[in-house]
């Protein structure tokens, strides 16, 4: 249907141009609302890790973070003897035979006390010779009645005497000789050496130190400690493998064999770094080992570790 | 028809502009409210947001919401790694941490500590440096908005402007060195504090004394696998908590909405926009329906029917209503536009224009039902009686 309005009616004047302007500003507006629920709708960028974590061989597994020893474990070398370092023989790093020089501390002192000692020595043999020839002397009196019994017992027992104190100033000069012994330490095992701050000139004192003289091990093959939480304890079983995955470089993982447990489980020290350490839990501490050929691993390193589980 | 209905519309220019005007007016506001208020809502999540690369977050189940730090026993991590179906789980601090900046002023900052080896977590944008620079000694990565604002560094008289924190600056966190080896673009969050990234055990050095530090575990779930399947299975294995990123989100929006004045506050302010627009609309719709019964009266007298009418009527009130939306949510996203990179909370998802839409219909609705009434009482001899 066409309506129309009588011709004697007029609806009020407007002008095209003014009208436009709204829609257009309407129709910008939805272009604004457009473009800003665009612009919000964009999701933040990933940041992709820096270096890949390390991922879990296994299906079943229990983690843990290991730190490499050497399969010895890390033997801290005490001084037997407390003095000044004379002389370091190896550097960290250096291989050692069981048996070899170490350092040998300062022993002016015990080799003027052993040249005293042999003096002794010389002295009871010489004393020793004295008794000899008085005693041979009294012996080659053939009349009986010329010597007096006592003063020929008494001879004897000079002799005696004599002897004694020869064997008493060796065995002085032994004990000397053991102590300027001791004052050369040696390695108890073939390995390397992982530590050093044994420095000429420093005092080493006779006592368990926080910061040992020098730290021996065996390198081949390396050991891992590997720490358990409390609560995953029981998942660990004997004999199951491990992977070990360097930290920082997830791509050099290697596979390692079960050793032993450590039978006492420890409260875990987290590592903070401060001088007293928080302890939080108590860990498992499994050791397991591995063949470190050409890998760029050191001893005191971290790892983390997966171990295979049933459970 | 309908152009003789523009044409009454138009021509009555001061009641066509403040109709226009009360739509745009209301649209306006309910979509700036909800805009400022999904965007304060958002900035409670910033956190999350900036990092989606892990699939769950581990935290302690006591956790209300992202800034609520219940930290965990380290050895938690060891737990969740061996959970099955996890791919890799990380460290991640989070805590507040006093910055003392140059002119002795203290600044409390939001110090995030990514796991050593990987550095997962860290800011999405790098705008100077890159992540790795972390590895540095000492180093932390300071967001762009702190470097140029609440880190710059203060210059000699208060009066004198400060001078934006460069790679190479210093900083002190809690009386440890920082060296700044980067700047990021992160999201804001909530309490605008200066974001400082850093590694988790220099976290742990720049942390006050506590016993536990573990903030949350990120974790990554195995392809293949479900989330809330392992998220469930760490659940059980370690008694922690596990969301995946939405859900957090989920979780800290509840707790703001729930434990803030902010939806209230914004609710009254959107509701008291629409009852505007309805007030002012209805109003102007029902006194310019008045002012051309003449015409309408004509028309009906000519013959036409109530149901002509009526649809004359929407048509009128659909031109308003289309209008006025566009203008008052044209204005607000300007608005947001505008102010880009000042504080402003503006965050507009689809959502909001299109309850803008469907609100500022129902006001025309409502108008149109009230004239009709008017109209359908209308006799047509009214014009001769004028």
């Amino acid at each position: 249907m066409k309506l129309q309005l009588p011709a004697n009616i007029n609806l009020p004047k407007f002008s095209t141009v003014k009208f436009y302007i709204l829609p257009v500003a309407s129709l910008f507006g939805i272009i604004f609302v457009i473009r800003t629920v665009i612009a919000g709708s964009v999701p933040a960028p990933v940041a992709p890790p820096v270096v890949e974590p390390a991922r879990p061989p296994y299906a079943s597994f229990v983690a843990g973070s290991g730190i490499i020893e050497s399969i010895s474990e890390n033997i801290a070398i005490a001084s037997p003897l407390a003095g000044v370092i004379k002389e370091v023989y190896v550097k960290a790093g250096d291989p050692i035979e069981a048996g070899q020089a170490l350092f040998s501390l300062d022993d002016r002192d015990v080799k003027a006390e052993l040249e005293v000692r042999e003096a002794q020595v010389e002295r009871a043999q010489a004393q020793v010779q004295d008794a000899e020839t008085q005693l041979s002397l009294y012996q080659g009196v053939n009349d009986p009645r010329a010597i007096m019994k006592g003063e020929m017992l008494k001879r004897e027992s000079i002799l005696a005497i004599a002897r004694a104190s020869v064997a008493e100033a060796e065995s002085q000069a032994n004990a000397t000789k053991t102590t300027l012994e001791r004052m050369t330490v040696r390695s108890p095992i073939n390995g390397r050496v992982l530590q050093s701050k044994a420095r000429v000139g420093e005092f080493a004192p006779a006592q368990v130190m926080t910061n040992p003289l020098m730290v021996v091990g065996t390198v081949s093959p390396l050991a891992v400690r590997v720490d358990v939480d409390e609560n995953d304890a029981w998942r660990v079983e004997r004999g199951k493998p491990a992977q070990g995955i360097l930290r920082g470089n997830t791509e050099i993982q290697f596979p390692m064999t079960f050793v032993r447990f450590e039978p006492y489980v420890i409260p875990k020290r987290s590592l903070t770094g401060e001088s007293t350490e928080r302890v939080d839990t108590r860990v498992l501490q499994v050791i397991y080992s591995f063949d470190k050929n050409d890998l760029p691993i050191f001893v005191g390193q971290l790892v983390d570790v997966y171990i295979e589980s049933s459970k | 028809m309908y152009l003789i209905a523009l044409k009454m519309l138009i021509g009555n220019k001061g009641k066509f502009f403040a109709m226009i005007f009360g739509v745009a007016l209301t649209s306006l506001i309910i979509t700036q409210q909800s805009s400022i208020f999904v965007g304060l809502m958002s900035r409670t999540v910033g956190f999350i947001f900036d990092t989606p690369l892990p699939d769950l977050w581990v935290m302690d189940p006591k956790v209300q919401f992202v800034d609520d730090i219940k930290p965990m026993q380290d050895t938690k991590l060891l737990q969740v790694r061996g959970v099955q179906g996890v791919e890799w789980a990380v460290p991640l601090y989070k805590g507040s941490i006093r910055a003392r900046l140059a002119n002795g002023t203290f600044q409390t900052c939001n110090v995030i500590g990514l796991d050593d080896s990987t550095l997962v977590g860290g800011p999405p944008t790098m705008a100077i440096g890159k992540v790795s620079d972390l590895r540095l000694a000492d180093s932390v990565i300071v967001d762009e908005a702190a470097a140029n604002g609440k880190l710059a560094k203060p210059g000699p008289t208060p009066q004198s402007p400060k001078t934006p924190l460069k790679v190479g600056d210093l900083l002190e966190l809690n009386d440890n060195r920082a060296v700044v080896v980067g700047i990021a673009r992160t999201t804001r969050t909530f309490q605008s504090q200066p974001v400082v990234y850093t590694t988790y055990s220099r976290a742990m050095r720049f942390a006050p004394r506590e016993r536990k530090l573990l903030s949350f575990i990120l974790a990554k779930v195995q392809p293949g696998q479900d989330f809330t399947t392992v998220a469930r299975r760490i659940n059980a294995q370690t008694g922690l908590a596990a969301y995946t990123g939405p859900q957090l989100k989920g979780l800290t929006i509840r707790y703001f909405m729930k434990n803030t004045g902010i939806p209230i506050n914004f609710g009254i302010a959107v509701g008291l926009g629409f009852f505007v627009g309805v007030a002012i609309v209805g109003q102007t719709f029902y006194s310019f329906i008045t002012d051309n019964m003449r015409y309408l009266g004509i028309l009906k007298a000519m013959g036409a029917k109530n149901n002509v009418l009526f649809s004359m009527i929407v048509v009128q009130t659909f031109l308003v209503g289309a209008l006025g939306s566009g203008i008052g949510m044209g204005i607000a996203s300007l608005t947001s536009i505008i102010s880009k990179n000042s504080e402003l909370a503006f965050y507009m998802p689809w959502q909001i224009p299109v309850v803008t839409v469907l609100a500022t219909t129902l006001i025309t609705l409502l108008t149109t039902i009230f004239s009709l009434w008017k109209v359908i009482r209308l006799e047509p001899g009214i014009v001769f009686r004028g």
